[in-house]
């Protein structure tokens, strides 16, 4: 890795303190910043409760989604080899949305960790799915494409399951889960998806050389002792558990997970094993600075963090389009 | 015998008269309604047997009061279905179904529409509206009499400083200022809108932030108590587990909303009865 590489993810390694003191600063009442952090979280003054109660949950969780996001992009594109793969595209968010969806609306009486956890079967269901649909040996293509067609019938059923909801809300939360929001979460959502974050994590970096190795291919990365089911079920546990948990907290929030392993991926000198933790890094910073901006939209309606993602995402394809075409004509 | 007899008749006949003037005359025995807030007066209101038909919404889980008679038709506000069923009254509100009422009218059938209510004074007006079109109906004008009644005892008449603050948090972190109904009843119950205070009006955001700095006597959640909804996440926050422990929470029920007809006198009443635990703890 170049210095300047180095240099490059130190910035955004001290970039995150900063954005989360900027995300602390951040909300539609004036705080005594300094006052609130010193009086503690027992506090009752109202600085300390918007401090350590609604600011720094909702931050944390914008953290630790951001992360989730990253790393389960960067795992699948490796995973895939193909550089338009993310956590949504093989179902895995709409797998989890459209659990988490069946719980929260038809089985209001089920809650703690049932919520979390069926959300990462609904992501590991729809996973399995695409892996059935696209046969053993799939190549990445079918897989994507398999991907595809799942995601297209678990969005079907999301609707359908809202459109039969009995929540006087459940249509219009379609849009909600869809593009997600970090409003109004606090510490228990933090714990709810904390440690199957942290299990996905787990996961993902024990199957870091495996990714390595399936960077030189299939074959090779076979010959190389990766041959067999046990890496790339790892990989997609690994982020199932991630990605899953996430959307059971926060909806499902698109771009990070595309967009953050491609600007990373040459910081890491295209290092799939490296590539995990830096976009588990970029990923966490992008969403905390988005919520940000978020929080500083003045408005009647919340502006969807989800939209502020897509909008950070899609010039990024503008640019990815340009330079490709650039590089043709060279 | 004779003469016992004849006494009796007449006794009969006296209270077969008397009977019949206190049953108001309906203006109208088949009545149709194409409007949810319609259908439910008309199912709480009028007799069944002068109810031919309502919107499907009133026979949702949502919004059924009572179990809706077998005889009553649950229209999808199609013109075509009503046709059938003669109506000789179709209510319908301002807006909506609107197609189907016009079609009905060149057709011949009597539509009356009635104002919706946004508002106290809206909704005198809908209530006078609905006595032209329905006739002298014992329960509308009991409650014309208990909402004029509740309106004419104002608890803080003078006493500014005993004004609670209270602050409504809705669906998606909406809440009411000035313009509402809403607020009406809070400052008619002896409340200081907060939001108005704020100077919201009509519909503004309050984020639960804003519910902490204000600290309001008295926190306002809207409807959405059975059901869960993202919509409504912010008041399952435990940030505000305080509020609830304490019993300073108020729910206003959904009907307020979408029939506050039905609903207005009760919530003054509770407002009222809230106020005056509240000023009688500080």
């Amino acid at each position: 890795m170049s210095t300047r590489n180095k240099t490059l993810i130190a910035v955004l390694l001290a970039a995150l303190p900063v954005a989360m003191l900027l995300a602390l600063s951040s909300g539609p009442v004036a705080i005594d910043l300094p006052a609130a952090i010193a009086s503690g979280w027992r506090s009752d003054s109202s600085d300390s409760v918007i401090l350590w109660q609604l600011r720094l949950p909702r931050a944390v969780l914008a953290l630790l989604v951001g992360a989730a996001l990253g790393l389960g992009g960067a795992a699948m594109q490796g995973m895939l080899r193909n550089p338009l793969a993310e956590p949504a595209l093989l179902g895995v968010s709409s797998g989890a949305a459209l659990a988490a969806i069946l719980v929260l609306y038809y089985g209001a009486a089920v809650s703690g960790l049932m919520l979390p956890l069926l959300a990462i079967t609904g992501a590991l269901l729809a996973v399995g799915s695409v892996w059935l649909l696209a046969g053993r040996g799939a190549s990445a293509s079918r897989l994507v494409l398999a991907g595809v067609a799942i995601n297209a019938f678990l969005s079907a059923l999301m609707a359908l399951a809202l459109n039969y909801a009995p929540s006087m809300f459940a249509m219009q939360e379609i849009v909600f889960w869809l593009l997600g929001s970090l409003a109004n979460r606090g510490w228990d959502q933090v714990l709810l998806a904390l440690p199957f974050i942290v299990a996905g994590a787990i996961m993902l970096f024990l199957a870091r050389n495996y990714l390595r190795a399936l960077s030189l291919g299939e074959t090779s990365a076979a010959s190389l002792g990766f041959a067999g089911r046990r890496y790339p079920l790892l990989v997609l546990f690994g982020i199932a558990f991630a990605v899953g948990s996430s959307v059971a907290v926060a909806g499902t929030i698109g771009f990070i997970g595309l967009v953050v392993p491609h600007l990373m991926r040459p910081l890491v000198g295209q290092d799939p094993g490296r590539l995990l933790w830096v976009s588990a890094l970029a990923g966490a910073l992008l969403l905390l600075l988005a919520d940000v901006l978020v929080l500083n939209t003045v408005g009647t309606q919340e502006l969807r963090i989800g939209a502020v993602t897509a909008f950070i995402g899609a010039p990024f394809f503008f640019w990815l389009i340009v330079s490709g075409r650039r590089e043709m004509s060279l | 015998m004779g003469r016992q007899g004849r006494t009796t008749r007449l006794r009969a006949w006296l209270i077969c008269g008397l009977w019949l003037c206190a049953v108001p005359a309906l203006a109208a025995e088949r009545i149709a309604s194409l409007n949810l807030c319609l259908d439910q007066i008309l199912l709480s209101w009028v007799p069944p047997n002068n109810i031919v038909s309502v919107t499907w919404l009133s026979g949702q889980d949502q919004y059924r009061r009572a179990p809706i008679p077998e005889h009553i038709y649950l229209n999808r506000a199609q013109a075509e279905e009503l046709l059938p069923l003669t109506p000789d009254l179709i209510l319908t509100g301002q807006f909506g179904a609107q197609r189907a009422a016009a079609r009905l009218e060149q057709l011949g059938f009597p539509v009356v529409r009635i104002p919706d209510a946004y508002s106290l004074e809206q909704l005198q007006a809908q209530l006078t509206a609905l006595g032209k079109a329905l006739g002298p109906l014992p329960q509308l004008t009991a409650q014309e009499k208990q909402l004029a009644d509740l309106l004419a005892d104002n608890p803080s008449a003078g006493h500014e400083q005993s004004k609670p603050r209270a602050l409504i948090l809705s669906a998606n972190n909406i809440t009411y200022g000035s313009g509402m109904l809403e607020h009406q009843l809070l400052t008619r119950a002896g409340f200081t809108n907060l939001a108005a205070e704020e100077g919201v009006n009509q519909l503004g955001r309050v984020s639960l932030e804003q519910v902490i700095a204000l600290a309001p006597d008295l926190l306002v959640f809207y409807g959405g108590a059975q059901d869960f909804a993202i919509a409504h996440l912010a008041e399952r926050h435990p940030v505000l587990k305080q509020y609830i422990a304490s019993g300073r929470t108020y729910r206003l029920p959904e009907q307020l909303g979408y029939c506050p007809a039905l609903a207005v006198v009760d919530v003054l009443q509770q407002l009222k009865k809230k106020r005056a635990e509240i000023v009688d703890a500080e």
